[in-house]
């Protein structure tokens, strides 16, 4: 995985820093992270498989959709403990996704990304119509156990889940598995040309990505207590996942965390002069220009940056003058 | 026992027939060169052989193994491979992470467990005359003989006993065809089977034992080089058409 | 019953078709996925409101506004964003989304989130068979059905239509017999945006104005274009008719609620097992 001393030090700051902040910040900011750090989860999840492999998917609320509604359908109306509802809730995601991806498989670039946005419109039809009385309807359903109280406690666990599930899935595209889904999203005809099984290897990243999306969809009903099928199901959070793993930097982990941050941070710092919908109007726009500036996001900015800094800093090395 | 066996093979696009009952035999070791004019089918061939294109009708038989029915991945992992015409390779990676990818085993726990053996990946690059500076480089850097050489390493690296060249001397230049013909021949020493498609007479003519003739799908010759070349159907397929 | 559900059934296809219609041309002839696409819609429908219902201008002069707003949308769309991506499909249709999100954001700005009634660009019903069907309705799938006439002949037997159609199949061989791919992409765009603006004032008369009001249409628009079969305007026609009286059906004899999950069922039911469409000329 070729780990360097700086990879350490730069995660474990990351994370001592994030652990050392509720000392320092209001209630209310800390709330704010605390959806941030949700949506750095959800971003995450889209990464590894949209920007790793180039299979776009719109339709990403789908996934944690069903981690959502499975825990919060086991533990309202069936009684079912947290501890196990929630892997119970992480397995039916990954079993939802593999029922899409396999047969979805067979696309390819644009037409998946179509089914996957039916996918999500489906599901969104059908918590309405099915079964009205587990799902909640169109009104979705209130009272969820929640796990925490308070907005420290909810930071700490929401920040721990972001921890664990981004350097775990930061490690693993380090390995030739992520070096061959990137390769994937390159020339996938050429992967199989090289004796790869390319099947195999985007249904292992989907499951992945759908872990990661349980996950982070089951946890997420459980801080807030609640479920809305009209903002789950909504374009606008396809929108803002894949925004924030967009100029954040795509396909690198770390620049969905980035692009979450950013865009949170945006939305808030926006509220008080356009409290409702229409900050999407801005930040959208900002994501817009940046996108076409950069496609690779601000770990490019950053990397590009970085390395001018080295260059520099090799070039006024000791020896040259007296 | 062949290494590669080709027999009735038939692919039909619609009205057209792309290759119609062609039927060859390597032997491990042999080198067999296909010509034939522009359209001819050669690429075809080739296609159905990996498995990029479904055959209509035929057998392919790699080392006594029937591979007809298996994926190209699976063919692959049998040991043939082929080059391309026009280079591709992952212009997002680097030089040693293109071979990587050919070494990369199909497991999805070996793949995530097992460290990138750095070592063979440079013992290959090596082999086919890359040099050390070239391992960081982005393919865009690399002229077209150093890409040719990146495809063998490449095709090299999946543990290939039958390689297919398509066309390898495209895009070549003089020197640079001279280079790709001895890493040919070295391989060639070391046991390597090779079918290869190539308009460059010239350059073909030291590297196979034998020729094969294709014309409109059709074999029309095989032998010897010099039998093949001297052949008046395969001259006049050249010239375009008999009378 | 059965009348009912032919003469409801016609009326919707008719409207689908035309809503499918101009996503065909971009997707064919541009082999891009314009998800904005849908934000045409919202613009025809909303330009709509603003010049007859706000402004009191006529029907016709609301419609022709939006028509006029559609196409040069269309036209900025591809000079700002398609073009400069041009060698990246995904690129282009990760902008359009974002875009289609910006210009929604930016409706929502403007008008609020609610949904509006539009008042209907013909009043007044026809009674056919026990049914009431509006004029609005029958004006909506007879201009349909005149667009896509119009816009078929224009693509089979106009010189830029079948320049069009030389794009659409083989870019570079287009270019090389002196099509100039970059001028072809602009009509077409230009021509996606018109019909897409003029589709959303009919849409938004069917059934209400809203911001959201897009992402539904789109989806049906690229299903009915894939499941009809990239570049086949005949396809097109047969699938939204398809899809059409599927709808209705449901409707009529299943449940209301069900149309959306019936309808997106088939579309990933065709999508998954037969993803090169009923009648396209490729493989995917």
């Amino acid at each position: 995985m070729g780990l360097r001393w700086y990879h350490f030090a730069l995660w474990g700051g990351f994370i001592l820093f994030m652990y050392l902040l509720p000392e320092f910040v209001s209630r209310g900011t800390l709330r704010t992270i605390i959806f941030a750090n949700f949506l750095a989860v959800f971003a995450i999840s889209w990464d590894v498989i949209s920007g790793r492999t180039g299979y776009v998917s719109f339709g990403h609320p789908f996934l944690i959709g069903i981690g959502a509604y499975t825990t919060a359908i086991l533990t309202k109306r069936f009684g079912v403990p947290v501890e196990l509802s929630i892997p119970l809730a992480v397995l039916a995601t990954m079993a939802g996704g593999l029922i899409v991806l396999i047969p979805a498989l067979r696309i390819r670039g644009s037409y998946f990304a179509l089914v996957t946005l039916a996918f999500m419109e489906l599901m969104y039809q059908l918590v309405q119509v099915i079964r009205p009385d587990l799902t909640g309807g169109t009104r979705g359903m209130s009272g969820i156990q929640t796990l925490t109280r308070g907005a420290e406690n909810g930071f700490y666990m929401s920040f721990t889940l972001l921890a664990v599930l981004s350097v775990g899935t930061w490690l693993l595209m380090r390995t030739q598995f992520g070096t061959a889904l990137s390769a994937i999203s390159m020339d996938e005809d050429s992967v199989a040309g090289s004796g790869l099984n390319t099947v195999k290897l985007k249904t292992a990243a989907f499951l992945v990505s759908a872990f990661v999306a349980g996950v982070g969809g089951a946890f997420y009903v459980h801080y807030l207590g609640s479920l809305a099928p009209r903002a789950l199901f909504d374009i606008n959070f396809v929108f803002t996942i894949i925004v924030a793993a967009l100029i954040g930097g795509a396909s690198t982990i770390v620049g969905p965390i980035i692009g979450a941050f950013f865009l949170t941070f945006l939305l808030e710092y926006l509220r008080p002069w356009l409290p409702g919908a229409e900050r999407y109007f801005i930040y959208g726009g900002v994501a817009l220009l940046l996108y076409m500036y950069q496609p690779k996001g601000f770990y490019a900015i950053i990397m590009a940056g970085w390395s001018r800094l080295r260059a520099r800093m090799a070039r006024r090395k000791p020896g040259a003058r007296a | 026992m062949t290494a590669l066996a080709v027999r009735n093979l038939v692919k039909r696009f619609g009205g057209l027939t792309a290759t119609n009952d062609v039927s060859f035999d390597i032997a491990p070791g042999q080198s067999v060169g296909l010509i034939g004019p522009n359209g001819a089918g050669k690429t075809t061939i080739f296609s159905q052989v990996m498995g990029e294109l479904r055959q209509s009708a035929g057998t392919i038989t790699l080392f006594g193994n029937e591979i007809s029915g298996l994926s190209t991945p699976g063919r692959i992992r049998r040991g043939v491979c082929r080059t391309y015409q026009v280079p591709r390779p992952f212009h997002d990676l680097t030089v040693a992470e293109n071979i990587r990818v050919g070494l990369a085993p199909n497991s999805i726990w070996q793949l995530v467990t097992r460290r990138p053996d750095h070592a063979r990946e440079a013992e290959i690059a090596l082999g086919v005359g890359l040099r050390e500076t070239d391992f960081d480089r982005a393919p865009t850097e690399l002229s077209m003989g150093d890409l040719r050489k990146l495809e063998f390493a490449r095709t090299l690296a999946t543990g290939a006993r039958v390689m297919l060249l398509d066309e390898v001397f495209a895009g070549l230049t003089v020197g640079e065809i001279q280079v790709v013909s001895d890493l040919i021949l070295g391989l060639r020493r070391d046991g390597m089977t090779f079918l290869m498609v190539s308009h460059d007479l010239k350059a073909l003519e030291p590297l196979v034992d034998r020729v094969i003739a294709i014309d409109q799908g059709r074999k029309i010759a095989e032998g010897s080089y010099r039998e093949v070349l001297d052949d008046p159907d395969v001259r006049a397929s050249y010239l375009g058409g008999q009378g | 019953m059965l009348l009912q559900i032919l003469i409801q059934g016609t009326l919707l296809s008719g409207l689908y078709a035309l809503i499918a219609v101009g996503f065909t041309l971009i997707f064919s002839v541009g082999r891009v996925l314009n998800l904005a696409y849908g934000a045409y819609l919202m613009l025809g429908g909303y330009v709509f409101f603003f010049i007859s219902q706000q402004l009191g201008a006529p029907a016709v002069v609301g419609v022709l506004c939006a028509a006029v707003l559609g196409c040069a949308a269309g036209l900025l769309k591809y000079r700002l964003i398609a073009r400069p991506l041009g060698d990246n499909p995904v690129a282009v249709e990760i902008s359009t989304l974002i875009l289609a999100v910006v210009v929604q954001s930016g409706i929502v700005l403007i008008y609020g989130d609610s949904s509006k009634i539009l008042l209907p660009i013909v009043p007044g019903v026809i009674r056919v068979a026990g049914t009431s069907v509006t004029y609005n309705l029958v004006v909506a799938t007879l201009a349909s059905w005149a667009i896509l006439i119009a816009l078929y002949l224009f693509v089979q037997r106009t010189h830029i239509g079948r320049a069009m159609r030389a794009v659409s199949m083989d870019r570079k061989g287009a270019a090389i017999s002196g099509v100039d791919p970059d001028v072809i992409n602009m009509i077409t765009w230009g021509i996606s945006g018109l019909l897409g603006a003029v589709a959303g004032v009919f849409f938004a008369s069917y059934t209400q104005l809203s911001p959201s009001m897009w992402v539904g249409p789109l989806i049906i628009s690229v299903a009915v274009v894939i499941v009809g079969g990239i570049g086949s305007i005949i396809g097109t026609l047969i699938v939204a008719h398809i899809v059409g009286f599927m709808e209705v059906i449901v409707i009529a004899v299943i449940a209301p609620e069900l149309r959306g999950v019936f309808t997106m069922g088939l579309i990933i039911g065709v999508l998954i097992l037969r993803p090169r469409g009923l009648f396209g000329r490729e493989e995917l």
